[in-house]
């Protein structure tokens, strides 16, 4: 994991003045990431509503056992993150593949699959909306086109979340697609070479040679893709504010409304520690296992 | 598999989901020059009749939108320029220096950089309005409103970022141990070696780095939503959302104001693409 030098310095060659060097980055990263980190653990054993700080031991995480929606925005979160990654990852790596032949308009396909991933959640979204709307939008307008009943997409409890995720996918799909483009192209081409004077077939070679060179590629996606996909907020705000009926509302919907629209901030505190041991645990199991994704190396 | 037939029916198919991705900008944009009877009217209008320049001129005087791409550009430039000084110096101090612990430091800034950013929201929230001798606070951060609706409640968050550092310490890493032994002899301290031989190094990730900060502040909404609660404080993300909140959404112009928030980066990313890509790379293949 970390690189130390074989070489050793006398405490002669010591470099003091590193120490002033990362002090800059050092208390930015203490007092707004750090501390507030400390803070918040502090925060869920509480009261906190803006006005007054009671302790109140566990009652906080007791009651998040007990509270519905909590348990609903959980739920939600799960189905999202495992449609929104399943579907981007597939996607992104038949993309690669499909870019990784020499083609002409390379460039543009990368290009336009990764033109998404800049644009802003909320301009996405906003367009999306508009796709979305159920008397003039584009899919309403493509189903009536052939005759098909419109649908009410976004007000529809079945249908919203099934839209959420659908943005998403769009939304991420070019970012999967490079990095996957990027494990490709790292793979020597003498694999290839040796298999084919072998006589293994493109399948055959798909099979033994490029999908076991993907594995740290996509393991890295994968456990990043679930960490990343746990915290979707600004879609869901801006399309359903979690709507209708709960149906689209996610674990930092949830943390925000109790915070910040209910001011019940140790709740949310609390809340917010829930996220941060899901979080802390998938982060922990991909340094355990994903140790073979950090010796890739590619510029 | 190899031949050329093969290739171009790949190619056909690949052009045809590019398109497919670029559906929903195509939409954007022609909805920006339609009018609101075209949007509304029965079959599926694509091309609009006469194109309206209209709505991006009716769509910017609802609000004041010169201030808020001024707000998102202030505070875009300024996490950007801080950024890249604090996270070269730390990343070069990484990778090049030897000092007690130093390996230790960067692996908490590491864990510290893996936490959501929803975790510390709401401490963050409190320290800046709280925050001592600032906007109307006492020496106790009592009184006043702090940080709250003002760039620096903005962007010092930002910068507390510790993926920059990390960047740049990989980047750095990659130089010989003759290089620095090169540099002492020529009698230069560690950071004048810092000044005239990594910085001109380590320029191309100068790029990649102000690439992706430019993009994940002038795109971020939730912190903005929450540390801004007055008009004249807001990013062009959230003055984006004003047009939602209506009884009535106007879709022309809500997509005209959508593609001019968007133009900006979209222009950049297409002259300077090498930089956006390499850098998902490069972090995405060491993460």
């Amino acid at each position: 994991m970390m690189k130390t030098e074989k070489r050793r310095y006398s405490p002669l060659n010591r470099d003091y003045i590193g120490y002033w060097m990362i002090a800059p980055f050092y208390l930015f990263l203490i007092v707004f990431v750090i501390f507030p980190i400390l803070i918040n653990i502090f925060f869920s054993f509480t009261n906190f509503n803006l006005r007054t700080v009671h302790f109140v031991g566990f009652q906080n995480y007791l009651r998040l056992f007990s509270d519905e929606t909590f348990m609903v925005s959980m739920q939600n979160t799960f189905v999202y993150t495992f449609f929104t990654l399943v579907f981007t990852m597939a996607l992104g790596l038949m993309a690669a593949l499909m870019v990784n032949k020499k083609l002409i308009g390379l460039k543009f396909f990368r290009t336009s699959f990764y033109m998404p991933y800049i644009t802003s959640m909320v301009a996405g979204a906003m367009i999306w909306l508009w796709m979305y709307d159920p008397s003039y939008g584009i899919f309403n307008q493509v189903l009536g086109f052939f005759g098909i009943q419109s649908r009410q997409w976004l007000y529809d409890a079945n249908l919203a979340m099934g839209c959420i995720i659908l943005m998403s996918i769009w939304k991420s799909l070019g970012y999967f697609m490079v990095i996957y483009l990027a494990g490709l192209q790292s793979i020597p081409a003498y694999l290839y070479e040796a298999a084919t004077v072998d006589g293994a077939s493109s399948f055959r070679q798909f099979c033994a040679i490029t999908l076991p060179m993907l594995r740290p590629v996509t393991f890295f996606l994968f456990v990043t893709g679930i960490v990343n996909n746990f915290k979707v907020f600004e879609q869901v705000m801006i399309l359903t504010n979690g709507g209708p009926m709960n149906a689209t509302t996610t674990i930092v919907h949830q943390i925000y409304n109790r915070g910040f629209i209910e001011f019940q901030m140790g709740y949310a505190a609390a809340l917010s520690i829930i996220l941060l041991l899901i979080v802390s645990g998938i982060t922990l199991f991909n340094f355990k296992y994903g140790n073979q994704g950090q010796d890739l190396d590619i510029g | 598999m190899e031949n050329r037939q093969t290739r171009y029916w790949i190619s056909m198919i690949m052009l045809f989901l590019s398109l497919l991705m670029l559906v929903p900008f195509f939409l954007m944009l022609l909805t920006s020059f339609k009018t609101m009877g075209e949007v509304q009217s029965a079959s599926f209008i694509f091309i609009p009749e006469h194109f309206q320049f209209s709505n991006y001129v009716d769509a910017m005087t609802r609000g004041d939108w010169v201030r808020y791409f001024y707000n998102s550009l202030v505070v875009t430039a300024i996490t950007v320029g801080v950024s890249l000084i604090i996270n070269s110096m730390a990343g070069y101090a990484f990778a090049r220096l030897h000092f007690p612990g130093r390996d230790t430091l960067f692996i908490i800034s590491l864990i510290a950089m893996m936490v959501p950013p929803q975790v510390t929201m709401i401490p963050l929230f409190i320290i800046l309005k709280n925050f001592p001798l600032v906007g109307g606070n006492d020496l106790f951060g009592q009184g006043g409103m702090g940080w709250v609706n003002s760039y620096m409640g903005m962007i010092l968050p930002y910068i507390a970022g510790a993926f920059g550092v990390f960047l740049f310490r990989q980047f750095f890493m990659n130089f010989p141990g003759s290089l620095d032994d090169a540099v002492a002899i020529d009698g230069l301290n560690k950071f004048q070696s810092f000044l005239k031989i990594y910085v001109p190094l380590g320029k191309p990730i100068f790029a990649v780095l102000a690439a992706f900060k430019a993009t994940q502040t002038w795109n971020e909404y939730t912190w903005p939503l929450i540390i801004t609660n007055n008009d004249t404080m807001k990013t062009v993300q959230l003055a984006l959302t004003m047009f939602k909140d209506e009884s009535t959404v106007i879709w022309t112009q809500l997509m005209a104001a959508t593609t001019l928030t968007s133009l900006p980066l979209i222009l950049v990313f297409l002259f300077a693409q090498r930089y956006f890509v390499e850098g998902i790379v490069t972090t995405g293949m060491k993460g």
